[in-house]
């Protein structure tokens, strides 16, 4: 096992299951055997401010925390949040995100308007962008609500953890009467 | 318990409890320190243990009920945020002098940044200010470990430990291996001392006497003497780091190549700092650099700072987190070697907080606002704070401030002769965590006000925990219940009614009679009762549903965008016209009164 430590940033809104996600990454590298530290903002931004988790493994990790332009890969769970994150990341890293727009309430009240521009931005920036339509592939799968899980699948596919980690931390995580759907979902996100 | 597991820092202290045989543990919910004693309930449940473990009123009451069980020689713990720890002040203090028998931990989360508080305040500069040794964990694994060294701390100087996690502790996770449980043998039995337990002043001087000796000897402890990382390591010049400005420290010097040329000591007991240590790294170090969240406490306790670089010497920020990067950049300048440049900040607008799509305190701040639109409004804290982007809420000061700030208002304004409207909100814990003794206050004064309690049956920000009111305790325990009408009434207030804010037309009206009394008679509560939208815990009936589409009426005049600020409620700029998001509208209703066109209309399931 190499010295080097893996930074996985989740980002996105409150409300939109970061941080069962960032669970479920954390079990599929502890079950890897790595040493896991994950960190996350609880409270206030949880009512649908940005929220982003930190993510950490390797093979002795201290920090909780992804310094600023040392991420690996980006999960985005939003476009805008994906883009405001870019500077957490180093160059060259992976950059996978959900095709959904959540409008801010500066957009709302008509204060500011939304880029249409950003997976453009994004992918011209980091060669190694994915967009990802998780709703309609998270409907194939059976629940339009699954769309974490192909996603989660898809970052699964940048990393280099055996599958069969991946399937017991989902059935450890996930409840049972949504398994069925969440294993068809992540396989569809690990096939892009 | 063999198996490694992945727990967030409040849960492993809350396992550290259980394995030092802990048998009572209270605490008041707040950011980043409310899953200590869910995490307690929650293995109390799992290894069967007799213990007490209890959601107490607030603060001060959590810390006095389990003082009361050490004193009578058990194991006992409270837990709270740093801003916890002030309204928990008075018995801190005074505990500090009088000693415990049993150990007794007061685990005080400090939020760096701040990311959830009011105050970026340092709680280990409380247990200075009160005398009582602090033990500063670096990340969850070892904050459990200090829960385990703190309770022997405690029992072995017979003084209140202080354990003090920050944000990036309790909000870590980890993998862990904890270590074995097994219930505690003791049995309550209080020794009664009067010169001790209720010492007058005479019995205080020498109870600070003996307090001070138990200082000196702390300060020499070995189980929480400082460590040194890389003992290969023998520059002339050392850091010294606590919590988790050590581990940021450690994979700094790993990055920049100082591992083993710089050394650096970790310090887990910063109060009182080890005076050995002190006089050794004084001698030994030419430059010391000290690294701490978030005043410089072991800095002041260094006595010749000529040649020390910290919060003090304003060499490190004294405002805001200490991140990994902030502490490469002075980590750097430190060893005299180029720092990185530091990346360029995110651009664009930020996402600010908002009230839940389907939240009742929304409909409670509309109706407050048309029923005194011109008036003053004191609020408080919990979710109901996010009021600000309705125009809701005009103060926030701390738990329990609204009613006397209202109070405050109303005796300021009648010297002046003209007195506005106040409408005044508080959440239905934050009520009785604090609210009480203002009412009685604001009744016995005349203050003449509106006091809407938004009881929405939970304590919400911090992630559902009870209340009072509700008949379960920690763990689903089930518990006795208090009525809030009933206090309120109890208190001397007049006029006190109770309404569903989802209803908004006889909401609306409810409040505007509360105003016309308040005006006239005196001081009138309203009580806006309908559950939370996101707790689970809620085992009530819901409100009806009433799904909502917009007809042709509308003529996009954004008045529902702008004055309720449902994010449900979705300006189409394409189509020029409001739109539902149907995948987050929670069926409430609510909007269907507030368009003034009435083109939000109810629409079949």
């Amino acid at each position: 096992m190499s010295d080097t430590v893996t930074n996985i940033l989740l980002v996105g809104v409150g409300g939109q299951g970061i941080l069962l996600a960032s669970e479920i990454l954390s079990e599929a590298f502890m079950q890897a055997g790595f040493d896991v530290k994950k960190s996350e903002i609880h409270g206030m931004s949880q009512r649908g401010g940005s929220v982003v988790s930190h993510v950490r493994y390797g093979k002795e990790v201290h920090s909780p925390i992804v310094p600023e332009g040392e991420g690996d890969i980006l999960f985005g769970f939003e476009i805008m949040e994906t883009y405001r994150s870019l500077p957490l990341l180093k160059n060259g890293a992976s950059v996978v995100a959900n095709d959904l727009c959540i409008q801010p309430p500066s957009v709302l009240l008509g204060q500011e308007t939304y880029p249409t521009d950003l997976p453009e931005k994004i992918a011209a920036l980091f060669p190694k962008f994915l967009l990802v339509d998780g709703q309609g592939l998270a409907a194939e799968a059976g629940n339009v609500r699954a769309a974490n899980t192909v996603l989660l699948g898809a970052v699964s596919k940048r990393l280099d953890i055996a599958d069969e980690c991946w399937i017991k931390a989902l059935e450890k995580m996930v409840p049972r009467k949504a398994l069925e759907v969440n294993l068809k979902a992540f396989q569809l996100g690990r096939s892009l | 318990m063999t198996e490694r597991m992945l727990l967030l820092g409040n849960e492993a202290m809350a396992h550290g409890l259980v394995e030092a045989g802990c048998s009572v543990v209270a605490s008041y919910p707040g950011t980043p320190a409310s899953e200590i004693l869910s995490g307690v309930a929650q293995w109390q449940a799992r290894y069967r243990l007799p213990m007490h473990v209890e959601w107490a009123v607030n603060e001060k009451v959590a810390l006095e009920i389990a003082y009361a069980a050490s004193q009578a020689g058990l194991r006992a713990a409270t837990a709270m945020k740093q801003v916890g720890l002030n309204v928990a002040s008075d018995p801190f203090m005074s505990a500090a002098y009088l000693g415990v028998k049993g150990g007794f931990l007061v685990i005080s989360a400090d939020d760096p940044g701040p990311h959830s508080s009011q105050t970026e305040q340092d709680s280990r500069l409380m247990a200075m200010s009160a005398k009582v040794p602090v033990l500063d964990p670096d990340s969850p694994e070892q904050a459990l470990e200090l829960v385990k060294t703190g309770f022997e701390l405690s029992e072995a100087f017979q003084v209140p430990v202080m354990l003090r996690p920050t944000t990036r502790v309790c909000h870590a996770n980890q993998d862990i291996l904890p270590g074995p449980v097994a219930p505690s043998e003791r049995k309550a039995l209080f020794e009664k001392n009067p010169a001790r337990w209720a010492a007058t002043p005479n019995f205080r001087h020498r109870l600070h006497l003996e307090l001070e000796e138990k200082l000196a000897r702390i300060a020499a402890w070995e189980p929480t003497a400082p460590r040194l990382f890389n003992p290969a390591a023998t520059a002339p010049r050392a850091i010294v780091a606590a919590g988790v400005a050590a581990a940021h420290a450690r994979e700094v010097l790993r990055d920049l190549g100082l591992q083993d040329t710089l050394p650096l000591w970790q310090v887990v007991q910063p109060y009182p700092l080890h005076s050995g240590f002190i006089t050794d790294i004084l001698e030994k170090y030419d430059d010391i650099l000290v690294l701490e969240e978030t005043a410089g406490i072991m800095e002041l306790q260094l006595a010749d700072r000529y040649r020390v670089k910290g919060k003090c010497s304003g060499f490190v920020p004294v405002v805001g987190e200490l991140s990994s990067e902030k502490i490469a950049g002075i980590i750097a300048a430190f060893a005299g070697i180029p720092a990185e440049e530091p990346p360029v900040p995110p651009a664009g607008g930020g996402r600010r907080p908002t009230l839940c799509p389907g939240c009742p305190h929304r409909a409670s701040f509309y109706a407050i606002k048309r029923a005194a639109p011109k008036g003053i409004y004191p609020s408080d804290i919990g979710c109901y704070t996010l009021g600000t982007n309705l125009g809701g809420v005009d103060t926030v000061l701390c738990m329990g401030a609204a009613v006397s700030q209202a109070a405050g208002f109303y005796q300021a304004y009648r010297l002046g002769g003209e007195v506005p409207d106040i409408v005044a909100t508080i959440g239905d814990s934050t009520f009785f965590h604090a609210g009480i003794p203002p009412l009685i206050d604001a009744v016995v004064q005349d203050a003449r006000f509106v006091l809407v309690i938004l009881d929405n049956a939970t304590t919400a920000m911090t992630g559902n925990q009870p209340t009072p009111a509700l008949g379960w305790g920690a763990g689903g325990v089930p518990t006795a219940t208090v009525d809030m009408e009933g206090i309120v009434k109890a208190c001397g207030v007049k006029f006190c009614k109770t309404g569903r804010p989802g209803d908004l037309p006889a909401f609306t009206s409810l409040v505007k009679e509360a105003v016309a009394f308040a005006r006239t008679e005196g001081l009138a509560v309203v009580i806006a009762r309908q559950p939370c939208v996101v707790d689970r815990t809620f085992k009530g009936e819901r409100p009806p549903r009433r799904k909502v589409g917009i007809s042709n009426d509308c003529n996009s005049c954004r008045y529902c965008v702008d004055q309720f600020e449902c994010p449900a409620l979705v300006y189409d700029e394409e189509r020029k016209r409001v739109v539902i998001d149907t995948l987050i509208c929670t069926d409430c209703g609510v909007c269907i009164d507030v368009c003034p066109r009435m083109a939000i209309e109810e629409v079949g399931q």
